[in-house]
């Protein structure tokens, strides 16, 4: 039902590639919103919108390598929910520091994504159906710790910087961990024969266990990594609003596979790059932020970046079959 | 027929789970509250009837919720506007069926991933209710809409019967027309049903629409259960459908499942929240339990049908 059409590596060799559309799209908002959005060109603006977004960020970050190995990962919203869960209950109820108990909540992330990666590769189930049952658990979990009410708030202030404070007095806290979990998925994706194997099992996994790659002990680790990223990105949500609840990061799995598939990561795996990601992930922020700062509905952000995940990629499969490329099946 | 272990396997759980219910819990099966439970259920069963077939098909929809409360607030409109007693029915139906027709159309037609389409529309759906409606309600229904204008017993007895009437046609229809199995073939293997002789973009196209116009459907069951329309209605019901045709023993990959099993599956993940109430347990560990249920499904499956020599079929 898919048109494989690019090189293993290659993201499609015409200039007309993903990231240049989503690089031109990012200017146009910027002047649009530029002239009619309040406040919006300005220094403070521009980091709270990176502020914004780093909890995604991380998560679609962590989500493009699964994307593109042919997984996809629906418990991440759930397990942020969870891991937010657990540190309160260390924190308060077990009284550990916060260190400690940040630690503990991210080793739970990296067991709760080890769990995926083990069910994943010990009984060969596919991703979707795996992370659609721990998307339940994880959060059913989280709700039976906090019996659906409880949450826990009144965090030390040292731990609250991790999500409200700023360095040098303008950057913020949370933004040099994005930046750095993004360079280190980077590195993993584009420059390791890690991230070269999973783009191989992505295109094809037959293929890959063919040629002798450790397709499970890959898988395994590359869960394990998402649970675990996920954790971060638990402890910087709670610093960042104050409060864990068992509700937190609800839809949180459809925004990120939102930012990696408009990043041009394909869907089925195999093509894909984190910068694209990336572009994605910005075009979609400065979408909610501008939005909100022209004093437009927040609905129409949601409709909008519906439409135009749904228009890029349309345009895309259509620029590809006018380019004289063959149709592999029913296309 | 080879395979079908497992989903004795799940009816085994169930038959446990019930006669356990029996001893420890036996206001569970009061008449009346089973029947609540049946017309509270009944629309999931719809749904999850439609997402089933689409997953036999080898696709998916995530979308089923938003779509869900979509119908539900243009059907409460209609209503308003009283067009009938058969009006807001052919309304729902239709509105779901439609947009059904743009899955169908984007996935069959454009080539889009269907999981992509959904993912989006999901989102589509969602806001653009809200922003339509402002979270408002739809009220005033007139008075022969809840429960058909019949007294509630006889209504909720009819929702139950409309359920599984949805329910037989669409598993005679799968198993025995070749339409039904035209959707095996497409989802076992498209490109061996062109060869055969099927137009799999056809099928799929069409099993969209069916999807959406049971949708809409399960959202007309579900309204007439009440007096008003909330449009946040549904949330959810697209992981409830999806987990019921998963535990069910309804292959993702495409081409493999039951819709009577899917009827099993749908009855054990129904029962688990009334059941804890029941059982005087904690009632917020429903959702674990069920992701526990659905987790345990999928590996019973893999580790009943042995690990070696299964040919993969990884797409989704």
């Amino acid at each position: 039902m898919k048109a494989r059409t690019t090189t293993v590596g290659g993201g499609g060799s015409s200039w007309l590639r993903i990231e240049t559309v989503l690089v031109v799209m990012l200017v146009v908002l910027l002047v649009v919103f530029g002239r009619y959005g309040r406040n919006f060109w300005t220094a403070e603006n521009f980091f709270e919108v990176i502020r914004l977004t780093v909890e995604i960020g991380l998560i679609a970050m962590v989500m493009t390598p699964v994307v593109l190995s042919g997984g996809i990962d629906l418990s991440v919203g759930s397990l942020l929910g969870l891991c937010g869960v657990v540190f309160g209950k260390l924190w308060r109820d077990v009284g550990m520091t916060p260190l400690a108990a940040a630690a503990g909540a991210i080793g739970v992330g990296a067991l709760g994504g080890c769990l995926n990666g083990l069910l994943i590769t010990r009984l060969r189930l596919p991703p979707l159906i795996v992370t659609l049952g721990s998307y339940s658990l994880f959060r059913g979990l989280a709700e039976a710790m906090t019996g659906g009410v409880d949450n826990f708030t009144g965090f030390p202030r040292d731990f609250l910087f991790l999500g409200q404070g700023y360095w040098f007095g303008f950057l913020p806290a949370q933004v040099p961990i994005f930046l750095g979990v993004s360079m280190g998925v980077w590195v993993l994706v584009h420059r390791t024969t890690m991230g070269r194997a999973l783009r191989v099992i992505g295109y094809g996994r037959e293929g890959a266990i063919y040629a002798g790659l450790p397709v499970d002990r890959h898988f395994l680790v590359l869960y394990t990594l998402a649970g675990l990223v996920v954790g971060c990105s638990s402890m910087i949500y709670v610093a960042h609003v104050g409060q864990a609840k068992a509700d937190a990061g609800t839809g949180y799995e459809l925004l990120a596979v939102t930012a990696v598939v408009l990043g041009g990561t394909s869907i089925f795996g195999g093509r894909g790059s984190v910068q694209g990601t990336f572009l994605g992930l910005m075009v979609l922020a400065v979408l909610k932020n501008g939005m909100t700062l022209s004093d437009l509905p927040s609905e129409l952000v949601g409709i909008v970046t519906g439409l135009l995940l749904l228009t890029v990629l349309t345009g895309e499969v259509l620029m590809k079959r006018i380019g004289k490329v063959g149709r592999e099946g029913e296309g | 027929m080879r395979g079908f272990r497992r989903e004795w396997g799940l009816a085994v759980v169930l038959g446990l789970f019930l006669a356990y219910l029996a001893v420890r819990a036996p206001g569970f099966f009061q008449g009346r509250q089973l029947l609540a439970l049946a017309t509270a259920t009944a629309p999931v069963l719809v749904a999850a009837v439609g997402v089933s077939l689409v997953i036999i098909c080898r696709q998916i929809d995530i979308s089923a919720g938003s779509q869900f409360a979509l119908c539900s607030v243009v059907l409460g409109m209609a209503a308003q506007r009283g067009v009938g007693a058969v009006g807001p029915v052919g309304v729902a139906v239709g509105v779901g069926a439609l947009t059904g027709a743009v899955y169908g159309g984007l996935v069959a037609g454009v080539g889009l991933p269907s999981i992509v389409v959904t993912l989006a529309t999901m989102v589509t759906w969602r806001e653009a209710l809200r922003w339509w409606r402002e979270g408002e309600f739809v009220r005033d229904l007139p008075e022969r809409f809840q429960w058909f204008g019949l007294e509630q017993t006889s209504g909720q007895w009819m929702v139950v019967i409309l359920g599984l009437v949805v329910l037989v046609t669409g598993w005679v229809y799968a198993t025995y027309f070749s339409g039904g199995r035209f959707i095996y073939a497409v989802g076992s293997d498209p490109e061996a049903a062109r060869l055969a002789g099927i137009r799999p973009r056809r099928v799929t196209f069409w099993v969209f629409v069916a999807m959406g116009g049971m949708v809409g459907l399960a959202a007309f069951l579900n309204a007439v259960r009440f007096t008003d329309v909330d449009p946040k209605t549904g949330t959810g019901l697209e992981m409830q459908a999806i987990a019921a045709a998963v535990v069910g023993g309804v292959a993702v990959a495409g081409g493999r499942g039951n819709l009577l099993w899917v009827f099993v599956g749908v009855i054990l993940l129904a029962s688990i929240g009334p059941a804890l109430v029941f059982l005087k347990l904690p009632p917020q560990w429903e959702r674990a339990i069920q992701g526990g249920i659905i987790l345990l499904a999928v590996a019973s499956d893999r580790l009943v049908r042995g690990r070696a020599g299964v040919r993969e079929r990884r797409e989704r």
